[in-house]
């Protein structure tokens, strides 16, 4: 630990405002930050009224986020290797997934990266920690299929405009990583929803994946007319209601395990990172907005007001967006009563996107997004709200 | 009573004026910076489109619409080319009341509003529904609930649009795209975050 703290001091001086390096220098403080916990304390949003630092708040995402980056290698190989045909032993699987996902982490972390230095530099803030959850949290968002520039595009818009243009990491008013997907849903959607970009087969067997092999549960419940049954045509085609909760289904390459999902909402929650009300109001407002509409079912109505709520929650991406998108301490509102409202309002909007939008297969995405619009308001209502029932000071 | 309903939601969220037709958009940039204000801008432009839009339908159908004049005898007689601007007419003499009835019951909001207030004489928005209502066919009541549902949809972005802006006062933003320029942006991302209701047939 010593020698590398020389290391640092004996460097700094090129990075400092006279320095040769001088441009460089957010490069340097966050490679340092990354050792050594920092003496100063910071400026910007998000605030933790914790002995955490930024830095070791944003650790505590990326931990989250390691069940589903693990789980989602591991399920877009299996996904791959039986469409193409290949031998489905686990070495084989994890390898195979890893040669889709990895690259596509790289390039986020990359470009993502890039705009950031370049940003850091030329404004002189500092390189903001916020974006190794960012870059990590894009590529888990996206179908396999996708190809690497266009995750590069997609990062590129959400770290620009989603984030840099309102001055970094705390500033902003949409989550970056949603507001690069969303971007990429509208510019590109061949590549980015219908049947067969699910499942990553590479160039050499696209034949090989077939309509059915590769299209998700929600997309099979929109197959189902008037008077079927949704859960009876998804447990013909093999997703039960364990394994679309264990998540070994296509889908986003994240998004798919509610189990592990869960888990890294449990790590966030008791870690402080995370709001529990968000959370909550979230699975509530699925849940309650299901029940609804199951009264309204019957033999001649849309199947889908039929399904029980629970498969909402286990289903497509919800549990991934409700986990780690609608908690961003940044683009939620920051006041206590009106998270339950926002986590409330997203899950509705989704299960209402879901059953009523035919453009739309899935809706978390956009749902988390419309009520990032809403949540400044919410947080003024909230504190207009509190300012009238304070009692003076005499 | 249902499709009533579906003019309301569609005209609010789906077709939001201002966010899918991009209608209005100098006075939601400019009054948009303090919430009170644009709450205050917000009802009245809903005032003047709920009572613009079905008055400019008792005039287009009953005035310039070819063959509306039949009642007084000149069936033949085909005045819409008239119609843009019997509308804007009708529109500032609206606004000309509201501007008087504002002044009258709230100075401050009057003065906050400023210039803005007149200007709702040319919002594109109030025009924009009334051109929509004869495009769509509505009927004499639709019109009215078209109207009031345009104006809930304006009022309810810039409402958005200004509690956007407060937070906003603590960005930084560089230096060129301080003031409309970022304005600019949010209302492109906010428009992409209303496209979730775009799909939606009501």
């Amino acid at each position: 630990m010593k020698m590398i703290q020389k290391i640092f001091d004996s460097q700094r001086k090129h990075f400092e405002e006279k320095g040769k390096f001088r441009m460089l220098h957010p490069l340097f403080e966050a490679t340092e930050t990354f050792f050594f916990f920092p003496g100063i304390l910071i400026k910007n949003s998000p605030f933790v009224r914790d002995n955490l630092d930024m830095k070791r708040f944003m650790s505590f995402v990326i931990l989250a986020l390691i069940p589903p980056s693990v789980f989602g290698i591991y399920n877009t190989g299996w996904q791959s290797c039986k469409a193409t045909g290949m031998s489905l032993d686990f070495s084989t699987v994890f390898f195979q997934g890893a040669l889709i996902v990895l690259p596509l982490v790289m390039v986020s972390y990359a470009v993502g990266f890039f705009w950031e230095i370049l940003f850091a530099s030329l404004r002189k803030h500092p390189i903001s920690e916020g974006f190794l959850v960012t870059g990590l949290l894009f590529p888990l968002t996206l179908p396999p299929s996708v190809p690497l520039w266009q995750a590069a595009v997609g990062i590129s818009f959400g770290v620009v405009i989603g984030k840099e243009v309102f001055g970094g990491t705390g500033r902003n008013i949409f989550n970056p990583a949603l507001t690069g997907r969303a971007f990429l849903f509208f510019a590109y959607p061949t590549k980015m929803s219908g049947d067969s970009v699910w499942v990553a087969a590479g160039s050499f067997a696209k034949e090989a994946v077939d309509a059915v092999s590769s299209a998700t549960p929600l997309a099979f419940s929109n197959l189902a007319v008037a008077g079927d049954n949704i859960e009876s045509v998804l447990e013909k085609v093999g997703f039960t209601v364990t394994k679309l909760f264990l998540g070994g289904y296509p889908g986003s390459i994240g998004g798919t395990s509610a189990l592990c999902c869960l888990v890294g909402a449990i790590i966030l929650v008791l870690a402080g990172v995370a709001s529990y009300r968000i959370i909550a109001g979230g699975i509530l407002g699925v849940y309650i907005t299901g029940l609804v509409l199951n009264l309204f079912a019957g033999p001649q109505a849309n199947p889908w007001m039929a399904l029980p709520p629970f498969y909402h929650l286990i289903m497509g991406g919800f549990a991934f967006g409700i986990a780690y998108m609608a908690t961003d301490p940044v683009s939620a509102p920051g006041m206590d009563h009106v998270k339950w409202i926002y986590g409330f309002a997203i899950g509705t909007l989704t299960v209402l996107i879901r059953v009523f939008n035919p453009a739309y297969p899935e809706g978390v995405m956009m749902a988390i997004l419309f009520m990032n619009l809403f949540s400044p308001l919410l947080d003024h209502i909230e504190i207009k709200f509190k300012l009238k029932n304070r009692i003076l000071n005499v | 009573m249902g499709d009533l309903s579906n003019i309301f939601l569609n005209s609010v969220f789906v077709g939001n004026i201002l966010l899918a037709y991009f209608l209005g958009m100098c006075s939601f940039v400019a009054v948009s910076k303090n919430i009170d204000t644009a709450i205050g801008l917000g009802f009245a432009v809903i005032f003047v489109l709920t009572i613009t839009t079905p008055v400019n339908w008792l005039i287009y159908h009953f005035l310039l619409a070819p063959g509306a004049l039949s009642w007084a005898g000149f069936p033949d007689m085909d005045l819409s080319y008239l119609k843009l601007v019997m509308f804007i007419v009708v529109i500032a003499t609206m606004v000309q009341v509201i501007e008087m009835m504002i002044d009258r019951f709230s100075a401050a909001l009057y003065s906050s509003l400023g210039v803005f207030l007149p200007l709702i004489a040319v919002n594109c928005a109030i025009l924009g529904t009334s051109l929509f209502m004869v495009e769509r066919n509505h009927t004499f009541l639709e019109s009215t609930v078209f109207g009031f549902g345009s104006g809930v949809g304006w009022m309810l972005a810039i409402v958005l649009m200004a509690a956007i802006r407060m937070k906003l006062r603590y960005a930084d933003v560089p230096k060129g795209l301080e003031g409309y320029g970022i304005t600019m942006i949010v209302t492109g991302l906010m428009a992409m975050a209303f496209m979730l209701f775009s799909g939606i047939t009501l």
